[in-house]
């Protein structure tokens, strides 16, 4: 139970003949509990590959699945975590998080326990009847990684999760990311163009080259995490100023500046 | 009660009623055949009040017109609201809908007025087809927009929520869109009003709009004042009443807002 399979998938947007095609033959393999994030110049089509595990778009060639079963509309079993946080502004923050158990149909018992805990993993519990707008960014965006968190999902899919955050807040979002997936690991397809974000988090990271987007490199940061110990660490700047961290930034940086190089203007 | 705002907005309707009693009964620059003077207005309001005219009392036909309006535009927004939800979340159906709409909607409701005489009389239930025919159209215009406006992200989360088709236009299309449909509403509420009253002009037995009829085929400027500012006055009130029913439900937006 979740993994997630990209194999030979295109998308084009637009009609087949005329279309723009933003994904070219993407092929990648995230296994059960492993946090792969995706990096590339912007419109190179990474959320779209996260769009399409979601269910909200569809591959014009290849397939996708997840757990072994093909992708075909969006569900819990694939949880979101939006760059805008998404959630509904009318409910309070229990309400947000109960919405996805009501629709599993669970006792009203059950409800409460697994929304307490969600409430509790995210240090939401003061927060509980509040609305969202009377929240901050980074606390709504705690409720959002709840809500998603509370489905108990095979993956869970973040698309840029941190990019309309403020520099400290995204830090500790950072670290707070970190701790649950050592609390309790999933499967993680994580979106940004945040290069250190990407080596801080992922176990692996792909980067993409610029549309049509393919993936160019994938990086195994996790056996460099594990040799050079980087758990060690409780904070992020004391992992970002090690010489293994630098290393493998520096070349994911140079390996999407020739991206961007290539761009015409 | 009444902030700094409300007492300038009493201000301006003192100063206004002081003109009125300069122009018409101070100076006599209006004549009494032309505009009633302040104390011909209450005449004919003690009149109507007590004794009645055109009929009845000014309660009953005031209660009359206002009934009429309820009806019409709880029928209209019974209507109105899910069909807009309807054409706005579903692309066949407002492809389906909108060409017939695109043709009905430059017809101005008191067009309808004729018509609806002639189909139902000149009882109740053909006001109420006329309130339901102009109330309806910009319920159903602002739903529509507001379920196109929605962000998609928030639908996106709702979905990948495994949220079922009924409750997701309960609690998630129909409270995103509100905004819009309250001003909608507000539309439909005005435009009630104001083909309630054509239509009682045009064929009816009892309402303000009947009285103001009377009051002009009687060459009697006092009532014709005092059915018009019983319209007002109406119209004021129910806007004030969906107004807090409005700020009830967009609790959570108004806030938003601040």
């Amino acid at each position: 139970m979740g993994s997630i399979l990209f194999q030979n998938v295109d998308k084009v947007f637009g009609p087949a003949s005329s279309g723009v095609k933003a994904l070219d033959n993407i092929n990648l393999e995230i296994a059960e509990k492993e946090f792969v994030a995706i990096v590339g110049p912007s419109g190179c089509g990474k959320t779209t590959c996260l769009r399409m595990v979601a269910g909200f778009e569809a591959p014009s060639a290849g397939l996708i699945s997840v757990s072994g079963k093909k992708v075909t509309e969006p569900g819990p079993d694939r949880a979101v975590v939006f760059q805008q946080f998404a959630l509904f502004p009318w409910k309070t923050v229990r309400e947000n998080i109960e919405l996805g158990l009501r629709n599993k149909n669970l006792p009203a018992g059950e409800r409460n326990t697994l929304v307490e805990s969600a409430l509790k993993l995210m240090n939401l519990e003061t927060h509980a009847d509040a609305f969202p707008h009377q929240l901050s960014g980074g606390m709504q965006q705690r409720v959002a990684i709840a809500r998603a968190y509370v489905l108990d999902p095979d993956v869970l899919l973040m698309d840029e999760p941190f990019g309309a955050l403020d520099a400290q807040t995204r830090v500790v979002m950072q670290e707070e990311l970190v701790r649950l997936a050592r609390v309790n690991p999933r499967t993680v397809l994580f979106i940004t163009h945040a290069v250190e974000e990407a080596v801080y988090l992922a176990d692996r990271v792909a980067i993409m080259t610029r549309r049509p987007g393919r993936i160019k490199e994938i990086l195994d940061v996790r056996s460099i995490r594990q040799a050079e110990n980087w758990d060690r660490f409780q904070k992020i700047e004391d992992v970002m100023d090690l010489e293994s961290f630098v290393h493998l930034r520096t070349h994911i940086w140079k390996s999407l500046r020739e991206e961007k190089g290539s761009q015409s203007i | 009660m009444i902030g700094r705002r409300g007492w300038i907005g009493l201000g301006t309707v003192a100063a206004l009623i002081a003109l009125w009693f300069l122009l018409t009964t101070v100076t006599g620059i209006v004549s009494g055949a032309r505009f009633p003077s302040p104390a011909e207005f209450w005449l004919s309001l003690r009149q109507i009040w007590g004794r009645g005219y055109a009929g009845g009392q000014l309660i009953s036909h005031a209660l009359h017109s206002l009934k009429l309006v309820a009806m019409g535009f709880a029928v209209a927004i019974a209507t109105g609201i899910p069909l807009g939800l309807w054409m706005g979340w579903n692309r066949k159906a407002e492809a389906a809908i909108n060409p017939v709409f695109l043709v009905i909607r430059p017809i101005p409701p008191l067009a309808w007025i004729p018509l609806a005489i002639l189909w139902l009389g000149l009882g109740d239930s053909a006001k109420i087809l006329v309130i339901w025919f102009s109330a309806f159209v910009p319920s159903v215009i602002n739903t529509f927009a507001g379920v196109r406006n929605i962000d998609r992200p928030m639908i996106e989360a709702a979905r990948m929520l495994g949220t079922p088709r009924w409750r997701m236009v309960r609690e998630v299309i129909a409270p995103a869109a509100s905004p819009l449909i309250f001003t909608g509403l507000r539309l439909s509420l005005q435009a009630s009003w104001t083909t309630l009253v054509a239509a009682e002009l045009v064929g009816a037995l009892v309402g303000v709009g009947f009285v103001l009829n009377m009051a002009q085929q009687d060459l009697y400027p006092g009532m014709i004042l005092v059915g018009m500012v019983t319209v007002g006055l109406l119209g004021w009130a129910t806007t004030v009443l969906l107004g807090m029913v409005e700020r009830r439900a967009l609790s959570w937006n108004m806030a938003a807002r601040d």
